[in-house]
């Protein structure tokens, strides 16, 4: 063979990229097809492992006392308060992936409020059962458990919004500090969810009355409506990822949880839809719970507000004015990078929300 | 590097296909549906659809009770007074627990000793 030849022969730097792609492509269809067949044929994957212990449980209602994970734990407790659309193991995904076992091996002392599916006996609860009730008796648990007066309230969306209102109520304690993330507080700004429960068209009324308790799947349709195509371009991303092990569990923990949603209680769901969506009564200081008016002015102690860039549920615009509300002088909002869910859970989580979090509570909690 | 730049990688083609179709249909969604008559359609049908459901739910209920079966309220009823039970029989552990840790010299602030510090204090602990 002549120089020539074997020049012109030498595939190019662009031909030997080309290959390796296409390589590197076909071997990834065929990871593909086998890691596809095994995701069909695996179970869910299991979350909510951390060690536990439920502590006290009525209807709707539970309460969680994590298990430390360290020799020595910082003095005031922690409760979050999950959101009433969803289950609470959004904050306890997989070890590594679990903001309750990052704060436990921080030092604290971890107790999460999570909610059941209501019973349909349980359609009369309403906010003042959740404010007045609920969260003060787990308080009271919390405090008997810990052998500590004061407490840290956590809350996440509508459980935010149940916080503030328990820490508006309740301005003489025993509540230390307020944490709250993507909690709507000027429910103008709630866009889409405001333009369907329009009160002209909307008969929230006649719903209530007739299916008692709000179903699960209405929750999860008008999530799903507010962004309709991700779920598909999900699914493609999924396929396309499908070689990826992490990527295919991360892909299925978020995916459960979020089809996972919770029905609401007909009255809490009729009073969220009058008093806060129609009448906008919380942040005009304008909302009254047997007779309590909650006024976020009364909340002194200090507040911490992590909002999400791309909350497509519960908009910046929406949640912004907690921070200009509250009564504290010590108070602070991070604007973090990501969505309403992933601003708490997975990767993007790890990295902010949480060292934030452990930052600003750690100094608050001795 | 610059060939290898400019080298076509089908697979990024095809995730900007993805996420450019997710961005439209998703923006053509939200236009269309932040509309009143969207809104008012929407309504109209979640009314027709529970009007429905519950007459069917009424038709069924009628039906087995012809049959001499329970109805799935009845089922759910039963089940919720099961449950009701088990959260009963759940706390009165839970008390038998606590007083069994109070006696063995557990019981409130109880664990891990509750003086850990902030790191940048520089006092105690830090596992930060």
């Amino acid at each position: 063979m002549t120089a020539a030849a074997a020049t012109a022969t030498k595939p190019s730097a662009a031909d030997v990229g080309m290959g390796e792609r296409i390589q590197a492509a076909i071997e990834r269809a065929l990871q593909r097809n086998i890691k596809g067949l095994e995701y069909f044929a695996s179970p869910a994957p299991v979350m909510g492992t951390t060690p536990k212990d439920l502590i006290h449980s009525r209807g709707t209602l539970n309460l969680y006392h994590y298990r430390p994970l360290s020799d020595e734990i910082y003095r005031v407790p922690l409760l979050f308060v999950m959101a009433t659309t969803n289950k609470g193991y959004i904050f306890d995904l997989a070890p590594g992936q679990s903001l309750v076992e990052y704060l436990l091996k921080q030092g604290y002392d971890v107790y999460v409020i999570d909610w059941n599916a209501p019973r349909a006996d349980e359609k009369h609860l309403s906010l003042e059962t959740y404010v007045l009730d609920f969260i003060p008796e787990c308080v009271s648990r919390v405090q008997e458990e810990s052998g500590e007066e004061d407490v840290t309230i956590v809350g996440y969306c509508m459980g935010g919004v149940l916080s503030v209102m328990y820490a508006a109520a309740h301005a003489d304690g025993p509540i230390r500090n307020l944490a709250c993330f993507t909690t709507p507080i000027d429910w103008e700004h709630m866009t889409m969810f405001r333009r369907w429960s329009d009160r002209r068209y909307f008969e929230v009324d006649r719903l209530v009355d007739t299916l008692g308790n709000i179903p699960a799947e209405l929750i999860f349709t008008s999530f799903e409506m507010l962004r309709p195509a991700t779920r598909i371009a999900g699914q493609v991303q999924l396929w396309e990822n499908m070689w990826n092990d992490d990527f295919v569990k991360s892909y299925r923990m978020f995916d459960r949880w979020s089809t996972d949603p919770l029905p609401l209680a007909g009255e809490y769901f009729r009073q969220t839809i009058k008093e806060l969506m129609w009448e906008n009564k919380l942040l005009k200081g304008a909302l009254t719970l047997n007779g309590t008016r909650i006024d976020m002015a009364n909340i002194k102690v200090p507040v911490f507000h992590a909002v999400a860039q791309h909350d497509h549920i519960v908009p910046y615009d929406a949640s912004k004015p907690l921070i200009a509300s509250v009564g504290a002088e010590d108070k602070k909002e991070i604007v973090l990078k990501g969505g309403h869910v992933s601003v708490v859970a997975g990767p993007n989580a790890v990295k902010r929300l949480w060292p934030a979090l452990d930052q600003w509570l750690g100094e608050r909690s001795v | 590097m610059a060939q290898q730049q400019s080298t076509p990688d089908p697979a990024a083609a095809f995730r900007e296909l993805v996420s450019q179709w997710e961005k439209g249909i998703n923006e053509f969604a939200s236009r269309t549906m932040n509309s009143d008559e969207f809104s008012q359609a929407m309504n109209k049908a979640t009314t027709a659809s529970t009007t429905m459901q519950q007459q069917l739910g009424e038709l069924i209920g009628r039906y087995l009770m012809t049959l001499n079966l329970p109805s799935r309220s009845e089922m759910m009823n039963i089940a919720e007074r099961l449950q009701a039970i088990e959260t009963s029989i759940h706390r009165v552990g839970a008390q038998l627990e606590r007083l069994a840790g109070a006696t063995a010299g557990g019981g409130p602030g109880g664990g891990p000793p509750r003086t850990k510090r902030p790191p940048s204090t520089g006092q105690s602990g830090g596992t930060s």
